[in-house]
This record gives structure tokens, sequence and C-alpha cells, in this order.
């Protein structure tokens, strides 16, 4: 359905807007942005007071299908990356059985069509089962629609088997996205190896653990002669900064993620056992922290991604040695980033956007991060004022592990549209809300 | 108060000092018949082995007139699939008026605390706190006449994986005491090093300023997991022993949680030397047997709502 977006403040980095705009929508794609349209032929929303920008895209999520539907399906994944803003996600590979062939490519995508929400991007595993043994068969997952590569969840410890990874995906232009870590380092660790982690008496993973494959894995993709991509997921140290910032100047084709958690909380917030905390890589200290902020305001960390990763009430309610890592993420991320970035003045808006919309397309080779005419009509509107409580109890998301449980947040996504077709309004997700409005009624109701 | 004892990270000193003024009035009221847990029954689920806790325990609930219910680990639900959460909540349903648990995982009994609904009291959890251990180290030297304020314990062995050590890091400093650890790096990280005490790797050096000698069992497993090189070499470099024991100061005391590893840390000679001074230096089997005085003051502050 054709509509015109009006009264909005725009935000697009790629095509140098930042103000009043008016985007015309047809056929699911832009039309024409400009102050002015004129009359047009098509009904229009208006938007004063509100914020338009590409669609947000997170090249780092779980959505447990096939075979953890209990946790996440890709519908429910879907739709809480809608009601999140995120137009695009990137799915891992870690699901049973692992995407690790054309097959579960395949699978994952009909799904993502019959959910007909969010775009999912499927990533295929770098080794067979994920087991860091053989290469998986990397072209043949490309062909299919896969849009990287990672064992995430898992690092490949075999070097040698890594750098030949990065040489297969080196020709298809498609990232390799490594989780970094060394598993005799960590040794089975839960928590950081700081001050809090070792007053609880857990198995500590040291931030050396991250670093060390962070370096390894910079130094192979130098050998690659300039070619192919190197992506590392959800960075969690300073040491990892520093060595990213390292690379960056000697022209290292590297990029790098971080996640909300890592940005905002420290190791502290595990308290007193508190598996809401429990992730991979754990929450490491302070200075840490403040790296990873200093980085994304640089852009030596040009990406913000969720590292979505749903569990079941009772996996979680284990305790906090036995209790699955992982936190959600695509339901509270932009208004974080909103509250805690925006608002504080630490980042732009342009900024941000670039961070979640338009480098996580480039990374991907993928449609999208900007609303310049001739894009696909992907985009996503916040309301800057509306404030929210977190309250996982209204998550679409399967998962309820979050940290950040009764956190006051303002930046609400408040409409996001794919292909020109509103997913989500107000809250409400298309095909999961009863009572989702018709463009007509939507473009009709005032505020 | 705290309703549970877990961590001695959630108490005060006053709250301590309630509790061991407890233990002192039934230390000197050895033998008198005390009923402030009489018609009440404790129920104690050990998941670790345990000889000498286990026991302490139960005796101190028979000396305040209590009776003790056993919840065996191998013939409960646990194996039946049945979780610990639903076990416990059982238990106060069939009479139960407290708790007391051993567990090997840290953050264990915290887990069970939430909806358990009567005190839990740790006897012990995984590397993370054993409080009832620190407080009788507290009531033992302070019977000894020691002033806490103006005393540096030094605390050697497998600090990494010492609940002990982790609840004299709140205890020693909530009474002014000063604490260095010494232990090969392996098993000592700086980061745990709590704030205001002081650590080093080499004994040698730090020994002369001890006025207490705080040995920790070092586990034959640390050597398996490639922790340590042999047990040999670890009671080599850091075990006490003859030469060693010319080193401390001559009204130095020496305490162990127990079990003692003689031949570990402490050689055979350097213990029967010790043993053989005039003024008893040794203090470990003053720690066993003030360990029932001090668990008979816990249970009569948590569970008997504090009769005397």
């Amino acid at each position: 359905m054709d509509l015109l977006l009006k009264g909005g403040l725009l935000y697009d980095p790629a095509a140098g807007w930042e103000g009043p705009a008016e985007i015309l929508i047809r056929d699911g794609e832009v039309e024409a942005v400009s102050l002015s349209l004129g009359p047009v032929d098509v009904p229009s929303l208006e938007l004063a007071g509100k914020i338009v920008f590409p669609g947000l895209i997170d090249v780092h999520v779980h959505l447990r299908e096939p075979g953890g539907e209990a946790k996440e399906t890709i519908a429910s994944g879907s739709a809480a990356a809608v009601a999140g803003g995120f137009t695009a996600v990137a799915c891992m590979a870690n699901t049973t059985p692992p995407v690790d062939g054309k097959e579960t490519v395949a699978l994952i995508r009909e799904r993502a069509r019959r959910a007909d929400l969010a775009r999912v991007y499927p990533i295929g595993a770098l080794t067979s089962g994920l087991r860091g043994e053989e290469l998986a068969p990397l072209w043949e997952m490309a062909e299919e629609g896969a849009r990287g590569f990672s064992d995430d969840g898992r690092p490949v410890m075999n070097s040698a088997l890594m750098l030949r990874a990065m040489q297969y995906a080196l020709p298809l232009n498609l990232p390799v996205i490594s989780h970094c870590e060394d598993l005799f380092l960590a040794a089975g660790g839960v928590v950081h190896a700081g001050s809090h982690g070792h007053r609880l008496g857990l198995p500590v993973i040291p931030a050396v653990s991250e670093s060390a494959m962070v370096a390894r894995d910079i130094l192979l993709q130098d050998t690659l002669g300039g070619k192919g991509k190197l992506h590392l997921a959800h960075l969690s140290c300073s040491q990892s900064v520093a060595l990213l910032r390292w690379a960056k100047e000697r022209g290292t084709n590297v990029t790098a993620e971080v996640t909300p958690h890592h940005l905002l909380l420290t190791e502290e917030t595990v308290a007193d056992f508190d598996t809401a905390a429990k992730m991979n890589p754990p929450l490491r200290g302070s200075a840490d922290r403040k790296a990873l902020q200093q980085a994304l305001r640089d852009g030596i960390i040009e990406i913000v991604a969720t590292d979505h990763a749903p569990h079941q009430p009772q996996e979680k309610g284990k305790d906090f040695l036995n209790a699955p890592f992982g936190v959600i993420g695509l339901e509270t991320s932009f208004p974080l980033l909103w509250t805690k970035f925006i608002e504080t003045g630490l980042l732009s808006l342009m900024e941000l956007v670039k961070r979640m919309a338009l480098a996580p397309a480039r990374l991907l080779g993928v449609p999208g991060g900007t609303l310049a005419p001739g894009s696909p009509a992907d985009l996503v509107v916040i309301d800057p004022r509306q404030e929210i409580t977190i309250d996982p109890r209204y998550f679409y998301s399967r998962g309820r592990n979050t940290p950040f449980a009764g956190w006051r947040l303002r930046g609400v996504p408040v409409l996001t549209m794919v292909d020109g077709e509103i997913k989500m309004w107000k809250g409400k997700v298309k095909g999961f809300s009863r009572d989702f409005p018709t463009l007509e009624k939507i473009s009709l109701l005032k505020e | 108060m705290p309703k549970d004892m877990l961590s001695l990270k959630d108490f005060t000193r006053e709250d301590l000092e309630d509790i061991l003024q407890r233990a002192a009035y039934f230390k000197k009221n050895d033998g008198k018949i005390f009923s402030s847990l009489q018609g009440k029954n404790i129920a104690i689920s050990f998941w670790e082995p345990s000889t000498r806790t286990r026991l302490s325990f139960e005796l101190a609930v028979q000396k305040l007139g209590g009776r003790v219910i056993n919840l065996n680990p191998r013939i409960s639900s646990e194996e039946k699939g049945e979780n610990m959460e639903d076990t416990v909540s059982t238990l106060a349903s069939l009479g139960a008026h407290a708790l007391i648990f051993r567990h090997s995982i840290p953050g264990y009994i915290q887990k069970i605390s939430r909806n358990i609904g009567m005190p839990l009291i740790s006897g012990g959890e995984g590397c993370y706190q054993h409080p009832t251990q620190a407080l009788l180290d507290i009531f033992t030297l302070r019977e000894k006449g020691v002033k806490l304020e103006q005393t540096m314990v030094i605390m050697v062995g497998d600090i990494l994986h010492s609940r002990v050590a982790r609840s004299h890091f709140f205890a020693l400093p909530l009474y002014g005491a000063g604490l260095t650890l010494v232990a090969p790096p392996v098993l000592l990280p700086p980061e745990l090093v709590p704030p205001g005490s002081g650590y080093s790797y080499h004994l040698e050096e730090v020994l002369p300023q001890g006025d207490v000698i705080y040995l920790l069992r070092v586990q034959k497993e640390r050597q398996s997991k490639g922790l340590l090189s042999s047990l040999d070499e670890y009671a080599a470099v850091y075990g006490l022993n003859e030469k060693r024991l010319a080193l401390l100061k001559k009204d130095a005391f020496l305490m162990h949680p127990g079990p003692v590893n003689v031949g570990i840390e402490i050689s055979f000679k350097a213990l029967k030397m010790l043993e053989s001074f005039p003024t008893r230096k040794v203090l470990f089997q003053e720690q066993v047997q003030n360990g029932v005085y001090v668990r008979m003051a816990v249970l009569d502050t948590f569970v008997a709502g504090r009769v005397i």
C-alpha cells in the first residue's frame, strides 16, 4: 500500500538527511524524500513530534528455530524484532540441527517468509556441526541466501581451520563473524574474572580469553591481502578494543559489534547470582565498559548488535553455574541506546543510526540502512517522549531473560515498516495482535 | 540481623557480636540443659562430603533440645528428577523449622532460599561462603585474648577455591584485623584480594609479620586439574616446615579449618614442634570445640528467636 509520511524528522546518514522530511512510499520502495512533496494521491500518515529513520538491522540474534522452538521461533523472534524497531535480523547458526548446509538455510528463509514480519538473514556455520573440525559448505549456503558465516556460541579454536574458512569466504564477499574465545583460557568459567566474580567463588572467564583470539583473528585477516571481511562479535573488554584500534590504524579490514548490555552493565549486575546477568562473554569491569562506550563513540566499534539469546524461564531458573548463557535484546535495544546515549549526548542520533542500521546493512551486503529514493521502504518511527518501563511479561519474544526489567526508558519505536508494509504499530504486531489495525485505519487515526 | 545466614557480607559487627556473646554464654554454661530448640525440628542436608561440620551442627541442635531431621541426598528425590526447591519447600510442610544446607555449587543455597519460608543456614557453599567457620575462628581468637584490631592474619593456601577465605574477607575487616594472603599465583589472582588486604607469593617474606597464621587446606584435585605441578612442590614452597617456624613471631597462633593435610600445609615435624610449645599456639582443636558453641549461638539466634 502506498503512503506519505509527513510531519516527522528524518535521520538518514547515508543520504546526509537530518531534519523535517516528507517520505513518499510506493510499491514498497521509497519514491521520494523532500521537505515538501506537494499534493500526492496516496493516504498520508501524520508523524508530528516523531522521528523516522531507516529500519534497524541486528546482525546478531538467535532465533532458535529449528530445534529450540520452546525458547523462540522465527515468527516470535521476528515479532520481537519489529516490536523493537528492527526490520531485519541475521540469525546465528547454532540451532538443532545447525545451519551448516543449504537445507537449513532454505528452511529458515521459508519460515521467515511465512512469518512475514522482519527480513531474516541466515548466518551459516563456518564448520560442519559447529564442531570446529572441518569446513562447512560456505558456497552452497551463500547461494541459498546465507549472508555471513559464524560458529557463534563457540570459537574455531584451530587457527589453520579459521584461516581456511576466511579464505573460503573471501570471494563470496560475505563476513566471517568470529566469536572470540579461547576455550582453554575460559576453562568452563561463568563470570568475569574481576573482583565481583571472584567474590562469588564461581569459575571465571578472564578477559584475555577474548582478546587473545581477537589478536589472532586480526593477524589471520592480515594475511588475506586486504580482502575479506572479518567481523568480531560481541566485544566485551578494553584489551579487545585496543587491539581493534591498532588493527584499524594499520588498515586491517575488520569490523566489530558491541551489545547494549556490555555497553551499560558491569559484573556487579550479577549481584548475588542473578542468572539474568549471565551471558557469554560475561559482563566485565567498569574500565571495560568505559572503553566499549568510547569505542562506540569513536566509531572504532561500528555496530550495535543485541546477541538476542532467548531461554525458557525454567532454564534460567537453574543455579548460576548451570543456567544457560544469554540475554534477549530485540525489544529493549533501541530505547536503551536512546535513553543512555542519545539523551545524555554521548552519541548523536545520526551516529546511532549508522551503528544500528547503515553499518549492519553494509556488513551483510543487504538492502536497507538508508531511505534514499529507490531503497526498500524499511523504516522505523520512534516517539522520543513516550516512556516505558521494561516488563518482560509483555515481550513478543518467548524469552523473558533480560537484565533490564524495571528500567524506565524513552525512544520507544511506535511504527515499523518493512517493504512499505506496516508490521508494528504502537506496540501491536501484525499477525500477533488481534486488533492490529489496517493501514486505512492507522492513517485516519489522529494523535 | 538477616533472616538467613548465607554470606557474612549481609552482617554488621553488631550482628556478629550478638551471636558471639551467645556462644560465650553457651560455652560458659556447658553441661546445662538448654531448651531453646525444644519442639523444633532442624533439617540438615549436606550435598558435599562432611563429617565434622555436620556433626558439629547436629550436636548444637541436640544441646539446645531440638531434633535433627536428616535429608540425605542419596535417598531424597533429586535423583527422581524432582528439583531441590520442591523438595525443600515440602520440608516446611513436614514441620521443619530451619534448614542447614551444604552444597558444592556457589549460589545454590541462595537459589533455594527464595521460597523456603524458614531460616536457612549455610553449612558451606562451594567456593562461596562458610560463615560459621569464620565466626568460630573469630570466637576462638578473641577467647585467646587476641586484640583483632591489632592483629595481622597471614592466610596461606588455596585461596582461589576457599569459602573460608571468602567468609573471612568480610569477618576480619569487621573486627579491624589485617589480612595478608599467600599462595602460588595460580591460586591467588590479584582480583580476588579484597580491598585493604595485602598479598604475597613469598611465604617467608610475610611470615614474620603474622600474629595469626591461618593455613588452608590444599586439595589433591588441584594437582589433577593441573593447577599445581605437584603437592610435594607446593609443600616445599608454601608449606609450613621447621625452617619456616623459626620465622614466626614467638606468640603467633596457628589455625586451620580442618581437616589438616599433614605433610602438605604443614610438615609433620613442624606440627609436633608447635604442639610441644609450653603455651598452646596450635588452635586446631579449639576451633573444632568452639564450633559447637558458635553453631548453638547461630541456631539460637536464627531459629529460636533469641531465647537467651
